[in-house]
Parts: C-alpha cells; structure tokens; sequence
C-alpha cells in the first residue's frame, strides 16, 4: 500500500510573470518555486518594485501568470475556466488591499455583504448573522451604518478584513494592510490577521517593513522577481488586540 | 447570484451614483418627451388642416377664368356655351355656374359686403353645405328668377344679430330679397369665409350683373375617375378656346380647372412637410440627449471599472456584472422613457386643448412611429453605453480592472 501523494495547498513551479504594454514586455517575475502549506501565516517581503504584489495577485486569482505553473491544491490554474477562477475567488481565497479598495457611498454593512453576493452556497438567510459577526470580529459594530468614506484609515481597512473573512474562506492574502495605516491601527489590523491565522485560515501577507513581517510564522524574501530566502520567524511579535475569531 | 440580488444590486448602483442616474433619466426624458411632443403637435394640425379640407368632397371641381384670383381683375374667358358643353360631358355631374354679385347687402340700418354667388342649387350638395334653417336654393327659383336668398351663417348673424332671419326682407343693390335659409354652421376658422356667403338664384345674379355671356366660377363633380374628367374639361376647353397645348403647360390655358382632391393633396404635402420638419428638430434634442447619456455613461467607466474590479475579485462572474449593469440601464431608460413618454403627451395635450379654445375642434393625434422611434433610439443609447463599457470592463482581470485609471 503506498501512502496518498502529500497535496499542498498553494505550489509554484518556475512560474514567470511579464507584463505586457503595446508589445513592450516587462519581466517581473522568474522561476517562482513555492510551497505553501494550509494553515500557515507567510509573509512576503522584499523592497518596493521586486514583484511581491505582482505574486500575490497571481496566487490568489486576480491575475494571470505567463509561464510555469501555478497548482492549487493540486489543480493548474490555467486549466480553470473563467466560472471556476470566480468560484475560487467566492469561496476559498479573499483579498485585503493596500488600498482598501471599499465600494464608495456604500454602507460597512453592505461592503462586508459584497461578497457573499456572489458566493453560491451560503443561504441568503444566513448573511445578516455572518456580516454583523464579521464586522463584530474587527471591533466595528458600532459603525456599521456609517458610510465608507466616514470612516479612518484603519476603520476602513478593518472593514476590508471584515469583507475577507465574511465567507470564512481558507486563504486570506494581505498586501501591504498596514502601509496607508499609523502604528496603532496597523497593530490592530495585524491583530486581527493573527486571530484570522489561530482561527486556521491561511494567511499571506506581503509587507516591505521586517517589523510587520515578524508577525508571520514564515518569510519569503523576494528581490527583483526571484525568491532569494524562506526564513522561519524566530523572534515572532504578537499584537495584542483582544480580538478573537471563531473557527 | 441571485435574480433578486443582481436586481437589487442594480438598484443600490443607481442610488450610489445619483447624479450620473439622474442626468441620464433627464437625457432620456428631454429626447423622448421632444419628440413626442413635436410630432404630436405636428401630427395633429396636419390632421385638423386636412380634416377642414376634406369638408369638400373629394371628386368636387371648380372651373374658373384665369386671373379670377387677382383683386380688381375683370377677366371672363368662360361662357355660357362653355357651361352647357361641360354638363354634356359624360364624366362630369352635378354642375353649378356661378355668377358674382358685387352689391351691398342691407337689412335695416346694418349693411355688409360678402361674396354673393348666383348660382343653382348643386353647388351646396358640390360643397357638402347642408341647410340650418328654412331651405336650399330651388330649381324653381332659378326657373323663375324668384328675389330669394339664401344666408351662410356668418352673414346672417352679421345682418340680424339675434333676430330669426327667415321670411325678412333684404336689400341687394337695389333688389329685395327674402330670406329663404340659413346654411349650417361648418364651425372651423378655415371656411370663415364661405360662412359669410349669400346665395341667390343664378338668373336673378344674371339679370343683376347685366350678363350675356359670360359665368365667373362653375361647381361640378366628377363621376368617378378625377383625371379622366380633369383631361375631358380640359381638353373640351381649348378646342373651344383654341388653344394649341400639346405640351399642358398651364401658363397657355385661360382657365383653370382642378379638384378639391388636388388642394387636400398639396396641403396634405404642405403639412406633412410642417411635421417632418418638427420632427427633425426634435431629433436633435433626441440626438443632443444621446450625446449627454454617451458622455455620462463614459465619464462613470473609470469609477465603475473599479468596482466591476473589485466585485470580480470578490467573486462575481462576468454574467453577473452585466446582468447587473444590463439592469441598471434597463431601469434609467425604462423610467427615462415613460416620463419623457408621458411628459410629451401630457404637454402636447394641454397645448392642443389650449389651441383649440381659438381654432375649434382638434383632435390630439400621436403617430406610434414617433413613439417606437424616439423611445428606441434613447433606449438604445441608454442600454449600448450602459452595458457596452460593463462588458468591456468585465473581460478584464480583476487586478487589470482595479488598477484602471
Ligand atoms: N500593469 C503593469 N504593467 C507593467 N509593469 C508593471 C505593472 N504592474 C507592476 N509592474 C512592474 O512590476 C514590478 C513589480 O511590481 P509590484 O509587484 O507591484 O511590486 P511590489 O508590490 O513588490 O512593490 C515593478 O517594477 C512595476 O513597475
Ligand atoms: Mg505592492
């Protein structure tokens, strides 16, 4: 009898990315070789330009890589037609944005709803319960009535892990949560993403501060397009928030 | 997603972006409601006009002298011969001479000057005139040369006022008269004019005008086919007149001869004309409205780009993104539509009333061309830039779609 073949959640053979404008091809990434297992918190570091947002999109199907390969669990992304990518993108990854990316003149409420909008297995019923704890989660009850340009910086990008945890998917990726945030709401946000992890989602974050990255069990460090460490993190920081997520 | 959530989702992204729903309602609402109310306004005048004329029979002549129409002519060129060869025609019926009696009428101290027709009774059955009061004009009192007249009704309220006309005695030139019948009111602003004629027996006019040869109009129907007896009268009259016009050119005639159905036909071109040209203006505030609803929707793609971005990333399907802005659309023009729709008609309405305090009867008319075409065309635009940039935007990545500028 031979033992099932170990299936890792997220894995990256020589995976490249070029971008392309009239013709003009931008190389940013090269021979990509990854393995992310489930329930792990990685962070992705590396200096502004060297491609951790351009691998992160391409990992949680917002984009599309242009050569190697791109497995999850076990499945090549480019075999997936456009109706499996916006099921993916529905019920088992979920992005927050440096951005935050929130829908303007548009409720907390409604923003954490967004997504389940177009998830194709949670009963319309259950929406209300699964926002208002979602919101609850990041501390933001109070303010779910309020629009999204009323809110702070950090309020908003607490809404936006409040709308990526709102469909319990199995990865969450962060870019850059905290680099539009001051300190104290950047903590809270890591707080948040480290209850998210405890409660066993996948976290990747990507970050160019070690500080923000030590929140992490794992670093993969990226310059210029190419994985030059994957690092444990042994002085790992805890943000102490108070916040708890349910499994 | 849901119908009912794509439906909603529609409607939470017209209140989010207000202004863009609102002007591109008003885009709508001002291209339809101009054009409605243009070719209805249009639409139904051509039809008052056209009604008016259609009073006249259709298969009713008239034969006159050339120039009979310039003030001060004299010109008689049809004779009495001419009157008796036509009513041998076997395509004409019905005929009328008429001699003008250029006299004063006078009852007690009020005097007027209409056009006083001698002429024989055909000519009211020729002008569908029907009698109000008392009677037509009689074989018998054209055989007898009887001092009876007969009043249109405009004349007789000029000459009695309140007073009942029939059995009163008038003054014309310096011939009495008895009052025999007052015609029916036509009641439209267009025959004012006929409304104020006096009838008198053809002989009597004869007599009065000292006339020996010649008639100044003839009334007559056709048979049946209008240009076989336009050519029969025609070419009856130049080999009486001697006129050589191989080539029909009207300038050679001494006469003139048409049918009513002719005049109907030229106004009817006239009119229609009127309205077409209503129409084209309105298109432009149509076209104007369009423009507004291409630019609105455009200017939004940026703003809107982001978020069909960000709903993909969240997991909407290309499907879903249209569907919902395909709603959206569907809901400003539909709405845009039926007020611009409804405003069109309710103005058109209220202006046609107005005018018909001053006019008489008219009848609203709306052509459903004007309808299906202007509510198309903005419908059209509504929908093709509403969903054409959605879906353009949608075939993007998400990241491709969120990075837009
Ligand atoms: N749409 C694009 N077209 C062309 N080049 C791009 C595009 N997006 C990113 N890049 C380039 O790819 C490189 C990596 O970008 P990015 O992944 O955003 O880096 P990071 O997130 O590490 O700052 C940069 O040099 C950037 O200029
Ligand atoms: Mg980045």
């Amino acid at each position: 009898m031979s033992t099932p073949k170990h299936i890792p959640l997220i894995e990256t053979k020589k995976l490249c990315k070029s971008y392309f404008n009239d013709d003009l091809e931008t190389p940013v990434l090269f021979d990509i070789d990854l393995v992310i297992e489930r329930g792990e918190f990685v962070a992705i570091m590396g200096p502004s330009g060297s491609g951790k947002s351009t691998l992160m999109h391409i990992l949680g199907f917002l984009d599309h890589h242009t050569k190697g390969q791109f497995l999850f669990q076990g499945e090549p992304a480019t075999k997936m037609d456009e109706d499996t990518l916006a099921k993916i993108r529905a019920t088992r990854v979920s992005f927050v944005f440096q951005a935050f990316n929130l829908l303007p003149r548009t409720t907390v409420f409604q923003n954490v709803l967004l997504p389940l909008l177009y998830h194709p297995t949670i009963p319309a019923a259950e929406r209300e319960g699964r926002v208002q704890r979602a919101i609850e989660a990041v501390g933001l009850s109070e303010r779910s009535t309020y629009l999204s340009n009323q809110l702070s910086g950090g309020q908003k990008q607490r809404v936006a892990i409040a709308r990526a945890l709102v469909t319990q998917p199995e990865v969450i990726f962060a870019d850059e949560p905290t680099g539009n945030l001051d300190s104290a709401s950047g903590t809270h946000v890591m707080a948040a993403l480290q209850a998210l992890h405890r409660a066993g989602h996948t976290i990747i974050l990507v970050t160019h501060e070690q500080s923000t990255a030590e929140h992490a069990e794992r670093i993969l460090k990226i310059y210029d397009g190419k994985i030059t460490d994957d690092l444990r993190s042994f002085k790992r920081r805890h943000a102490k928030d108070g916040i708890t997520i349910e499994k | 997603m849901l119908f009912s959530d794509t439906l909603h989702t529609a409607l939470e992204g017209l209140k989010r972006n207000r202004m863009r729903s609102l002007l591109t309602t008003l885009g709508i609402i001002i291209g339809v409601g101009s054009v409605v109310l243009m070719v209805s306004i249009g639409t139904s005048f051509q039809r008052y006009i056209l009604d008016q004329v259609e009073t006249f029979s259709g298969d009713t002549f008239e034969v006159n002298a050339k120039g009979m129409e310039q003030v001060g002519k004299d010109i008689n060129t049809i004779t009495f011969g001419d009157v008796e060869a036509i009513r041998n025609l076997s395509t004409v019926k019905n005929i009328a001479p008429a001699i003008f009696v250029t006299e004063r009428v006078q009852y007690g101290t009020k005097q007027i000057a209409p056009y006083i027709f001698g002429t024989t009774k055909e000519l009211f059955a020729n002008w569908s005139m029907k009698i109000g009061e008392g009677r037509l004009l009689t074989d018998a009192d054209v055989k007898g040369a009887a001092s009876v007249a007969v009043l249109g009704p405009q004349a007789a309220e000029d000459l009695f006022e309140n007073q009942n006309p029939l059995g009163k005695r008038i003054t014309i030139g310096s011939r009495k008269f008895t009052v025999v019948g007052i015609l029916e009111e036509i009641g439209s602003p267009l025959a004012s004019q006929l409304e104020s004629i006096v009838y008198v027996p053809f002989t009597v006019a004869k007599a009065m005008m000292g006339r020996t040869a010649y008639v100044d109009y003839i009334s007559l129907q056709s048979t049946g086919d209008n240009e076989m007896t336009e050519l029969d009268i025609t070419t009856l009259l130049r080999q009486r007149h001697n006129i050589e016009n191989p080539d029909n050119d009207p300038d050679k005639d001494d006469f003139i001869a048409r049918s009513f159905a002719q005049a109907t036909e030229i106004i009817g071109t006239v009119t229609m004309s009127i309205t077409l040209f209503l129409g084209l203006i309105a298109s432009i505030s149509l076209l104007v409205g369009g423009v507004g609803i291409m630019n609105i929707m455009l200017v939004s793609v940026t703003e809107r780009t982001r978020e069909i971005g960000l709903r993909k990333a969240v997991g909407a399907r290309g499907r879903d993104i249209l569907l919902q802005f395909l709603f959206e659309a569907v809901c400003l023009t539909l709405l845009g539509g039926i007020i611009g729709l409804m405003g069109g008609v309710v103005l058109g309405f209220v202006l046609v009333l107005v005018a018909a305090k001053f006019l008489g009867t008219i009848h609203y008319t709306l052509s459903l061309w004007a309808v299906v075409a202007s509510l198309a065309t903005s419908i059209g635009i509504g929908l093709a830039f509403g969903i054409f940039p959605a879906r353009k935007a949608a075939q993007l990545t998400p990241i491709q779609a969120l990075g837009y500028e």
